[in-house]
């Protein structure tokens, strides 16, 4: 369990109420930019089984686009890998999981996603390993443990994108319930001083003669 | 209306029935929002009971379909996020509330005589919303889900004998598979309407023996005022306190209450590192680990739950009023909820040495606390009273008073 | 209980605020109803299968095939140049309608198979359909010859993606 998400939250707002908070504009762009790179690198060996093409729609991109994503499969299909599990299991020794739920199915979530692809390195013995996931049995897909300083940084956003994106994978109904959300509290905040204010005036009605009570 | 009204009263006591528990019903005016929490906890029973009905027209209790079905009422169902977070967040708060109310109990002292019989049908409700929970908890069909009910389900085994038949006979199988999910989901479905008759005879017991009140005194007629519209107002403002924190979870944070390790779908062929049952098991499951004996164990975490039934018993004291004027109770009443807390840390982090320790020490501190209250609160009756109370404290005859003396 | 003096409340006052609240909290059950309602409705992947596309090469001349659709049978007849001319001229039943206006090419008939007195399915017959639950008749353009049934055979919305392939769901 994290206990720091509720406080992350109240944080949040904090930023959004001063404007800090992303432009919905920039969240969709990083939000396409990070499905592009799910679907052209992770769903090579992933599957996003939870997700259809249908709901890169919710996205911002066109018909048009989502066919180019789709190939042959339909609207409504399920993003199964492109290796199929068997040949997976033969080249990794593990079928790798489904990562349309991945967000919400590892401490730390998005930021662990993020560090993970990120961690990457190239070890003494010269083999590739991974400072979050020591042994990991996933190639080091972004090339991160090779880069030069400078194509770092774009993979490095590229990393941000993808993570971003599968946080949305993995709760993309979130948008709605926050905002749903404000108009509850909102109505339940009225309510409890309306509430309060009649409970005042009922129990004024009362007097307190019985001396010792409280 | 008036003429329905007549209508009805003549064949079905409504307006009796109305009077009688609810605009007539007299209630100590002294009772203060602790005595709020027994009517929330009603609520979240009818936010399970809806949000629950609703969950299953949805829910496939299927262990190649149970996650996945999940996962289509998150994405697929219309507010089906809303509903089932409604459901998982409220299993969390009907237990917060039920502990809450449970702690009011005990700091008042509102278990003793002639409340006996309350306490006992109160103490029936947790035990069936425990196995409630616990049932539910399997439905998802996640890592902590399996794991959860495949280790509960080992504790049989520690009955004498027929144990290990006892655990095939609950799972259906050798192993927690499919047909513990179905039965799970069956018995899932029916508790909550065992839940809402045990309340009911909960509250026929309530509206014998009347409310306690913080005074401890027993009020004359005077005292009371009907609870409506006092206390229907009053615990209205309450309930929507208790919705701010509640939605604030629900639409804001709702995994919170959720083990990241139950988005992951259950496999029987690996246990996740550190299993930890929901929030409201952990001081009942440190009292478990603190015993190094499976029957052990188990008598103790069972015992750590039925023994509040002796409690009506365990308090000797005849000095009225809980906490209020007993200090000695009053402490006892504070390090017992200290330790719990305790207990909860320990249960909720894997059993290291230094933890294990505090663990055992928080369990002995546990059932100590039963164990000393018969002769402490003696004890403490008689200090109180050479120091000197008022008689309206006492529900003793003059002679028991010269005798305690 | 000792209530204080009935003149020092202001009951109009008092009416007001509770008619208010109880409103407001009336309002809010109300609004609490809509996503359990909601929620009955078809869920988004049931909507997402709300077309499908079928492949006329596979239906031979003179006869029918069956396909899901929406969860309700659809009928697509490839119908003869006889059973064309035969229908052409026919006015219909209890409901007449040219045969022209039930398709869009005159060789396939496309129908929804759910008979229109209490749903069930009809078989198909060398004249058309004969329903087993009642005995309704339809003839080869679908329309209600006899038997209970109040209407023709209701036609799917639908529409030609290619010469053979036809999109149902949409008629556009
Ligand atoms: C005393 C009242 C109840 C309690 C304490 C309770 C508790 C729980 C818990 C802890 C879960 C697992 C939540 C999760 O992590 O997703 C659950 C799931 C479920 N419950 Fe209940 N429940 C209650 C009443 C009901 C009722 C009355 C029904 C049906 C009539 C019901 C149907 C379900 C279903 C279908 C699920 C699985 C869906 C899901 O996991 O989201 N529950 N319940
Ligand atoms: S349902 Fe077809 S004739 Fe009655």
């Amino acid at each position: 369990m994290n206990h720091f998400r509720l406080w992350a939250l109240f944080a949040s707002l904090a930023c959004t109420m001063n404007g800090t908070a992303l432009a919905a504009g920039d969240k969709d762009a990083i939000l396409q930019r990070g499905a592009h790179v799910a679907t052209e690198v992770c769903n090579a060996c992933h599957s996003l089984k939870y997700l259809k093409y249908s709901d890169f729609l919710k996205l911002g991109f066109t018909k048009q686009q989502v066919d180019v994503m789709r190939g042959d499969r339909n609207m409504g299909d399920p993003l199964i890998a492109q290796m199929a599990p068997g040949d997976a299991l033969t080249a990794f020794g593990i079928v790798p999981p489904d990562l349309s739920l991945m967000a919400k199915a590892r401490e730390g979530g998005v930021g662990y996603i993020d560090s993970m692809i990120t961690g990457f390195y190239t070890a003494a013995n010269g083999n590739t390993d991974n400072h979050v996931f020591p042994g990991i049995k996933m190639p080091d897909i972004l090339g991160i443990s090779q880069a030069d300083p400078a194509s770092r940084k774009a993979l490095l956003v590229k990393a941000k994108d993808v993570s971003t994106f599968l946080g949305w994978a993995a709760d993309p109904m979130a948008e709605a319930r926050e905002n749903l959300g404000y108009a509850v509290m909102a109505y339940v905040f009225v309510l409890t001083v309306l509430l309060y204010l009649l409970k005042r005036k009922i129990w004024g009605r009362l007097e307190w003669s019985t001396p010792g009570l409280h | 209306m008036k003429k329905m009204i007549a209508w009805i009263d003549a064949r079905f006591p409504l307006t009796h029935f109305i009077k009688h528990e609810l605009t007539d019903y007299p209630t100590p005016r002294n009772l203060s929002y602790w005595w709020g929490f027994g009517f929330l906890a009603g609520f979240v029973l009818v936010i399970q009971l809806v949000t629950g009905i609703f969950l299953a027209m949805h829910y496939k209790a299927d262990s190649n379909l149970a996650f996945d079905s999940v996962q289509h009422i998150m994405r697929d169902v219309n507010y089906g996020w809303l509903i089932r977070y409604l459901h998982s967040t409220g299993a969390s708060a009907f237990f917060a509330v039920i502990y809450i109310h449970m702690a009011r109990t005990l700091y008042y002292g509102s278990y003793r005589r002639p409340r006996e019989l309350l306490w006992w049908t109160g103490q029936g409700l947790l035990l069936l919303m425990m196995a409630t929970a616990f049932m539910g908890y399997l439905l998802p069909w996640g890592q902590m889900s399996y794991w959860g009910a495949t280790v509960i389900t080992n504790l049989f085994s520690a009955t004498p004998i027929i144990g290990d038949q006892i655990v095939i006979w609950l799972r259906g199988g050798f192993a927690v598979d499919d047909p513990t999910l179905t039965r799970f989901f069956s018995m899932h479905y029916l508790f909550p309407f065992l839940i809402s008759a045990a309340a009911v005879i909960h509250l026929i017991a309530l509206h014998t023996v009347r409310s306690s009140n913080p005074s401890g005194l027993n009020f004359a007629d005077k005292d009371n005022i009907p609870f409506h519209p006092y206390f229907t107002i009053k615990d209205l403002f309450g309930l929507g306190v208790f919705m701010l924190v509640y939605f604030g979870i629900v639409f804001f944070d709702p995994e919170l209450v959720i083990d990241v390790t139950n988005n992951i779908p259950a496999n029987p062929m690996q246990t996740p590192a550190d299993i930890v049952p929901e929030w409201y098991f952990l001081p009942f499951y440190a009292i478990l680990r603190a015993v190094p004996d499976l029957i052990g164990g188990v008598v103790a975490m069972a015992l750590s739950v039925l023994i509040f039934a002796a409690l009506p018993y365990l308090d000797r004291s005849r000095i009225s009023g809980g906490a209020i004027y007993r200090p000695v109770y009053r402490t006892m009443f504070y390090v017992f909820i200290v330790d719990i807390f305790v207990l909860g840390y320990v249960g909720a982090h894997p059993p290291e040495s230094d933890l294990k320790v505090v663990g055992e020490v928080a369990t002995a501190i546990y059932f100590s606390t039963f164990l000393l209250l018969p002769f402490l609160s003696r004890w403490e009756e008689g200090y109180l009273l050479k120091i000197g109370l008022p008689v309206e404290v006492m529900e003793m005859t003059q002679k028991e008073i010269e005798e305690a003396r | 209980m000792t209530k204080k003096n009935t003149e020092t409340t202001d009951p109009a006052r008092r009416d007001f605020l509770g008619t208010f609240t109880m409103a407001v909290a009336g309002g809010g059950v109300a609004a609490a109803c809509v996503p359990f309602v909601s929620s009955m409705n078809p869920s988004s992947d049931v909507l997402e299968r709300a077309t499908v596309e079928i492949d006329l090469s596979g239906i031979p001349m003179g006869q029918e095939k069956t396909f899901p659709w929406q969860g309700k049978p659809v009928f697509v007849v490839h119908r003869t140049s006889a059973e064309i001319a035969e229908m052409g001229a026919s006015p219909g039943g209890k409901e007449p309608v040219p045969d022209s206006q039930r398709v869009q090419k005159p060789e396939w008939l496309v129908v929804i198979g759910v008979c229109t007195h209490l749903g069930c399915v009809p078989n198909k017959t060398a004249q058309g359909w004969l329903c087993p639950c009642h005995g309704s008749v339809y003839d080869n353009s679908g329309r209600i010859i006899s038997g209970p049934a109040p209407q023709n055979l209701h036609l799917p919305p639908y529409h030609f993606v290619s010469n053979d392939k036809i999109l149902i769901g949409k008629s556009s």
